[in-house]
Order: C-alpha cells, then structure tokens, then sequence
C-alpha cells in the first residue's frame, strides 16, 4: 500500500469515528450547558441506540432505516423519562449532585439492557449493503458515507434548533442566566427536560449509524462516553461547534496514531495531545474564559 | 516469615474444627469450590461454563459421589471483575474451607489474580482460564492447573498449518488484554523457532476501528494474519479485512473466537477464516478412531437435554475441570497435598476437551494433538483441517 493511499485509509477511518465522537460530545454540551452537570448515561444512550435497532431489525423484520428511526426515537422518549423521573424530583440540585445521579442512572441503564436485550454482541449491515467503495486506491465502507453525512445533518439541526426556534432560544437564555431567564417567562424546568431529550436523540443517533461497522454489547457504552466525553473537553466543555470539531480531531488523532507510530498506544497517544490541550488551553481550543463579576 | 506463621496456626485451628465435627457425619460431603463470571462483560462465556459444572456434578453426585462422600458445590459470581473474583477466592478458603477450587472467573486476568492466594493457602486450584501464564512458572505454581491448551501449544498447531501451506511471514493481530498479551509472548519464543517471521500489531478490545493496523500489516507483505481476541473487535477485524481487500490473505482467529454469535456477526467476511479450536464445535466431524469423539457427542447431548440448547466448547473446559478435581478428591479425600499429588499423576486421561496428561514440568493436560482448525459454512463449524 503506497503512503498516500495509506494516509487517505486513515483518514477515512479518523473522519468516521471522530464524527461519532462529536456527535457524542455534543449531547454532553447540550447538558453541561444547561445544568451544568456531566452526564455519564451519554454512552449508554449511544450503546442502546445500537441494541434497540438491532432488536427492531432483528425482531419486527423492519428495514434497517425503520429500525434506526424507532430506535432513536425510542432514546429520545427515554433521555425524557429519565429526565422526569430522576432528574426533575431532585430540587434545585448542584451539577455535582446531577452528576453523581446520572452515574447511578448510567448504571441502571446498562443493567436495563443487560436483563432485557441479553449479554450477547449485536448488529446489523449497513444502510446500503457493504460493498466498499474505491476512492484512489482506499477503500470506504458506505456506511461511513452515512455517518458522515447524518453527522453533518445533525449538527445542522442542532445549530438551526438553538439559533432559530423559540424553545432553543429560550434554551440559550436559561443557559445563560436561569434566574433572568425565569423572571422573563423562561419555563427552565422545560429547558433541562428539552436538554434531556436532544443529549439522548443524539446518543441514539451515534449508536444507531456506528453499529453497522463496529457492533454493539450492552457494556459497550462507557468506553464511546468516555471518548465523547473527552472530545467534548478537546473542543471545549459547552461548545456546541468545539465538540464536533473536537470530536473530529480526537477521532483523526487515533487513527494516525494507530497507522504511523504504534497500534499499542494509539489511545495513549491521543489522551496525551487531550492532556497537553488542557495543560496549556484549560478551556478547550474553543471555549472561552468564564469571568465571574463579583 | 511471619505471615506464613499465621497462616498455619490458622490452618491447624481449621483442622481440629473439622475433626471435631467429623465424628457427626459419617459421610461428610467433599466441597470444591467455583467462581465464573456469570454477569459483565464475560458473562457470555461464563454461562455455558457454569452450566458445563452443573451436567458433571449431577453426573458424580448420581453416580454416588467420591468414595461415598457427596460433593458440595460453593459457587461465587465475579461479575467479570478481578476485585469480586479474589474476595470470593477468600472466602472459598476461610469461610467455606473447600477442597479444591475449579474455575477462575472465565478471565485470565481474575485467574491470575487468584493464583497467589490459593498457592499460600495451599489449596488445589484447577483454573478453566486460557493464559498460560495462570501455570508459569510451574516452581511458582506448585498447587495450580489448568484444563485448557496452551497458547504455545496453539501457536505450534498453527505453525504446523502454516509449514503444510509454505506460509512463512505472518501478522499477529492481538488485542491488549491478557489473553491477547499471553499469544504475543509465546508467539516471540514460538515464532522464531518454527521460522516463522511474524510482524505484531495490537488493537484495544473496545476499538470500533483497525484500519491502521490493517494498513501496517499489508504493507508489511504477511501471507497470514491471525487475530486473537475474544471481544466483538475480532468482528470488525474480519469486516475491515474485507472491506480493505485483505481477504484474500489467510486470515486465521484464535480459539477464543469459535462462537457461532460472532460468525452470524461476522457474516460473509468470515467466509473464508480459519479458527484454531478444540475438537468440540466438530465433534461429529471428527473420524471414528479419534479418541474424544464419543466423549463430545455424549456431553453435546446431555447438554441438550438438560438445557434445551447446544452447548458452547467452553462447557466442555469446565465439565472436564470438575471431573479432574472428582478424579484428585478420589485420591486424596481431605487431604490436600495427596489432592494436589493426583493431579500430575494423571496420565492419558480421555476427556472431552482432549487428552489429558499431566506432570510435575507442565501443568495443563492438554496438547496441540487436541487442536484442529475449523471453518464456518452453512451456519455451522465444519472441520478444515485434521492433524
């Protein structure tokens, strides 16, 4: 294999986990922003967004974009739930407590999968079949046309979600100052349940188009939150276009690594450019200093 | 010093307990003790392990026990973590006083941790686990055996493979757990001394990505890669190859990933792999004259019965493992060290795993004459490749 075929191999591969990774990263965003908490039941919404579309293709004989559509969906309605009946009831929680909870929530979550969809690996083909395609010499998988593709998409309707429509604005503003956002007529309850449920459309979005190429167990999630998590921290906690840029980097950073210095460190190699990141740029490569007037 | 002081005045308070309660009971039942992930990440295994030790219980315990004496079976769940599997190792020697412990967690990294403390206690351990390294150095291991093959005994079964087919170079593509860790080291002492040049590459189990080790390997011109891993990354290994045109190498999976889920996964890409595997996935397959045929089919059907499902060849790694720890009960009833003594004694010993020989130099019984190279067709293991 000549260098720049091997290169573009790579970076096939870079460009598709690391968009799952932004994708990822931004439902952490979504709720930092909102509550100020880390929500660690993120992998576990990309790990049943995989599981539940298995279990559809598998059970009801549905198309695979059916099953992916019903599967996230069905995460969506989840991400609400939980947000109604663990996050809701605690009253005026500190992000520390929210965190803490959304531990014991990722714990239930997983063992939920574990006692309903069983222990074993799933998966199914990918949306449009699994020939590969040839682009000068490197071969890519069409699904990962589709990843990078929804990917995009989804970025876009999360930018147009917060930037055009009412409920995102007023998103924005309770983000931005709860208290004036209330005393405006911002429903802030509301806000944290929206937060909810776009953190887990797009864990179920995530786990639903990487299925195909990586498959899927129900202990499958906290290694993808973890990487998220991190590409969320690499673009800048809170910063809706750092995470996907973040999780692009991260994901780009592996891949190269794993080609051209060593498969045995390829993780370590990209959590050292994460630590150098933070050493160095605290906030991330785009987020901005939180001044605090006293 | 001191702490082997201690516990030997605890092991004499122990003794005197029992002999104060034998006069009770005559027939005082023998304990052996288990610990298999039946939860976690290695539950998937860990399963039909169990269910392996229940069909070889039932069959002692009908059969009226050892010499007499009924068995009692004290099982733990380490929920695939080396934390819970040594708590559980404690209280199996502490509490429950058992006689000999099978099983060590369905992961060699829980195996290996429970090593040191069943050694110091003295106690008979038969680990169910792959890593060789749960045997070695057998001076170090003076109380602990193993009923699976060893990795190096896996590597010079493919090395013959390989040598019948005129492949010489070859990649091996190991994940970083123990298991995987476990065919690298033997792989570098193995590899050279069969002429074999072998390129490494590594992958984490949780990777959903190998393009780049994929593209080392192919650059590097290997004739074969072998992959060795027991986690759904062996899956994508098999898609990527495919997708990346290297199929057409001889791409070959350790024994730790002859599971039927995993080739439904794999699909068309694992149309033209080799498995390195015991005789049990082929047990029909298997000419008349080989000697562990009946023993497989038997137990294939006991399974069935018992559980309404075929069984994985990892049952058949923990029901040979009690009956070894049954056969050394025999020998040495209450007394550990004529326990221990039983097990190198045993010679030629027909399970359903293979042929079991043991000695004071090696500690797992079974050999690459027990190995075969399988493939999937058809939705079902067939046998490739015989000796």
């Amino acid at each position: 294999m000549d260098p720049q075929t091997q290169l573009l191999q790579l970076l096939f591969a870079g460009v598709s986990t690391g968009s799952i990774y932004g994708i990822i990263a931004v439902g952490f965003n979504v709720i930092f922003k909102s509550t100020g908490a880390i929500n660690f039941t993120q992998g576990e919404w990309v790990m049943i967004g995989g599981m539940l579309s298995a279990f559809f293709f598998v059970s009801f004989d549905s198309p695979i974009w059916v099953a992916c559509a019903a599967a996230v969906l069905c995460i969506g309605v989840l991400g609400v739930l939980s947000e109604r009946f663990v996050i809701e009831p605690l009253r005026n929680p500190s992000p520390v407590t929210l965190t803490l909870v959304t531990i014991g929530l990722a714990i239930v979550t997983k063992s939920g999968v574990m006692l309903t969809l069983g222990k074993n690996p799933a998966g199914y083909p990918g949306f449009s079949g699994e020939t590969p395609i040839m682009i000068a010499g490197a071969s890519l998988h069409p699904q990962t046309v589709w990843i990078i593709v929804v990917a995009a998409l989804f970025m876009l309707a999360v930018h147009f979600f917060f930037e055009r429509t009412l409920t995102g604005k007023a998103m924005r503003a309770a983000a931005a100052d709860r208290e004036v956002a209330v005393l405006m007529g911002v429903r802030v309850r509301h806000a944290t349940m929206m937060a909810f449920a776009i953190a887990a459309l797009a864990g179920g979005v995530a786990g639903a188009i990487i299925t195909p190429l990586t498959f899927t167990s129900y202990d499958h999630g906290t290694v993808l939150g973890f990487k998220g998590f991190s590409a969320a921290m690499l673009g800048g906690v809170g910063n809706l276009y750092g995470a996907m840029v973040g999780g692009l980097l991260l994901g780009i950073l592996e891949s190269l690594a794993g080609g051209y210095i060593s498969s045995q460190f390829k993780d370590a190699v990209a959590f050292m450019v994460l630590l150098g990141i933070l050493f160095f740029r605290p906030t991330g490569l785009f987020g901005h200093k939180e001044i605090e007037k006293v | 010093m001191r702490t082997k002081f201690t516990i030997n005045r605890w092991a004499a308070a122990a003794v005197m307990a029992l002999g104060l309660a034998a006069p009770a009971q005559a027939a005082e039942p023998l304990k052996i003790g288990s610990i298999l992930s039946v939860t976690g990440p290695a539950a998937f295994l860990g399963e039909d392990m169990k269910a392996g030790m229940e069909i070889a219980l039932d069959e002692i315990n009908e059969a009226g026990g050892i010499g007499g004496r009924p068995v009692e079976w004290v099982f733990y769940d380490a929920e695939s973590q080396t934390a819970k599997g040594i708590t559980a190792t404690r209280r199996l020697i502490s509490q429950d006083e058992v006689d000999i412990l099978v099983g060590g967690g369905n992961m060699s990294g829980i195996a290996l941790a429970m090593v040191p403390l069943t050694e110091s206690a003295g106690l008979p351990f038969i680990s169910t686990e792959g890593s060789m390294k749960i045997v070695n150095p057998v001076e170090e291991r003076r109380w602990t055996f193993k009923s699976t093959v060893d990795d190096d005994q896996v590597i010079h079964r493919l090395a013959d493979y390989f040598e019948k087919q005129g492949i010489t170079k070859v990649a091996l593509l190991s994940d970083t757990s123990g298991f995987g860790q476990s065919a690298v080291e033997q792989m570098e002492k193995v590899g050279p001394e069969r002429g074999l040049d072998v390129v490494y590459e590594a992958f984490n189990p949780a990777d959903t990505d190998m393009t780049g080790q994929l593209t080392r390997i192919k650059s590097s011109g290997a004739q074969a890669i072998i992959c060795w891993t027991v986690t759904p990354a062996g899956v994508v290994f098999l898609k990527q190859a495919q997708q990346l045109g290297m199929d057409d190498l001889t791409l070959v999976h350790s024994y730790g990933f002859v599971s039927q889920r995993y080739m439904e996964l794999a699909g068309d890409a694992a149309s033209k792999l080799l498995l390195v595997s015991v005789k049990f996935p082929v047990g029909d397959q298997l000419p008349a004259d080989d000697p562990t045929r009946e023993q497989i089919l038997s137990l294939q059907q006991k399974f069935q019965e018992k559980f309404g499902r075929a069984p994985s060849q990892f049952a058949a790694q923990t029901y040979d493992a009690i009956h070894l720890a049954a056969k050394a009960l025999e020998a040495g009833g209450d007394d550990a060290e004529a326990v221990r003594a039983a097990i190198p004694a045993v010679q030629g010993w027909g399970g359903v795993g293979g042929t079991f020989t043991f000695s004071e130099k090696r500690h797992s019984g079974l050999s690459k004459e027990d190995l075969v190279l399988v493939n999937w067709k058809d939705g079902r293991f067939h046998l490739a490749d015989y000796k």
